[in-house]
């Protein structure tokens, strides 16, 4: 049986294996703190985003996290549960965001958006199910410092990415 | 680099975090009830005023719980070990001291008492 692939099922598959290789690279560095990590596969959201549309990152985003948890090992246990919940709020406010009028988001924006989505919507999930403590809400506030500064980092580096990809094929 | 959205979302963020810093970090759950618990019976439930010494006898002898402004901690107990009373006052709802060797913890509780954690 041969399924029949586009070109943009392949650029999706490319850019989400990409994803995937950051994703696992990056689990191999110890966190500080639970909930904290740089998420730098979010690059690749982002930069899908500038050039291919939500569509396109939404594939991408979802993917990542599914091959992502099957390669660790995670599929269906909570991290998995807390990576998917957070993906599809960022990507949710990417939608949104994508449908401002104007010039509308650059990738900085786009990026710290989707990263301060990612912590509530994974945050909620963790105290929603795992940890229904109201002093988890404690870390509310540091985890979301640290969505803004690895948001706001992600968005350079995603801007930068974004540009060099323009002069090389304008 | 950045357009003018970008910058307003920064600036609306980075004044936002210090209103949540606040907000979760100065606001405590307050305690109505303090829960002892013995290994002989099951949990009782007493008020937070008005402020008083109780005593409970457990297996190695009589532990005092001081209970004042709505706070609690152990005093004294006849335990090796006094991780008990060096666990010093109990001020928010949720927080519980125990001494294993007598069998006895207390914890206060609040309005909504609820898990400390779900774990699978």
């Amino acid at each position: 049986m041969q399924i029949q692939t586009t070109a943009e099922d392949q650029r999706i598959a490319w850019l989400a294996a990409l994803a995937i290789t950051i994703h696992i690279l990056e689990s191999a560095f110890p966190s500080p703190l639970p909930g904290i990590k740089p998420g730098l596969a979010n690059v690749i959201t982002i930069v899908v985003l500038d050039q291919f549309g939500w569509r396109s990152a939404a594939w991408v985003s979802l993917l990542r996290v599914l091959c992502g948890s099957l390669l660790l090992g995670t599929f269906l246990t909570p991290t998995f549960l807390l990576s998917l919940s957070g993906a599809v709020c960022s990507i949710g406010i990417l939608w949104l965001a994508c449908r401002l009028p104007g010039r509308g988001f650059g990738p900085v924006g786009f990026s710290l958006l989707a990263a301060l989505a990612h912590m509530v919507g994974q945050f909620t999930i963790a105290w929603l199910l795992f940890i229904p403590h109201p002093a988890l809400w404690r870390l509310f506030p540091v985890l979301l410092t640290a969505a803004l500064l690895f948001g706001t980092v992600s968005g350079i580096i995603a801007g930068g990415i974004s540009k060099r990809q323009r002069q090389c094929n304008p | 680099m950045m357009t003018r959205a970008d910058r307003v979302l920064m600036a609306i963020t980075l004044c936002t975090l210090p209103l949540l810093y606040l907000h979760f970090w100065t606001h405590q759950d307050t305690a109505t009830v303090l829960r002892i618990q013995t290994a002989a019976e099951s949990a009782t439930i007493t008020t937070l005023t008005p402020d008083r010494h109780v005593q409970i006898a457990g297996p190695i002898g009589e532990s005092t719980i001081e209970i004042r402004a709505g706070q609690a901690r152990f005093l004294r107990s006849p335990c090796a070990g006094k991780v008990c009373v060096h666990s010093g006052w109990l001020r928010e709802a949720g927080q519980l001291a125990a001494c294993l060797p007598n069998r006895i913890s207390i914890q206060l509780l609040g309005n909504r008492p609820r898990y400390d954690a779900i774990n699978f």
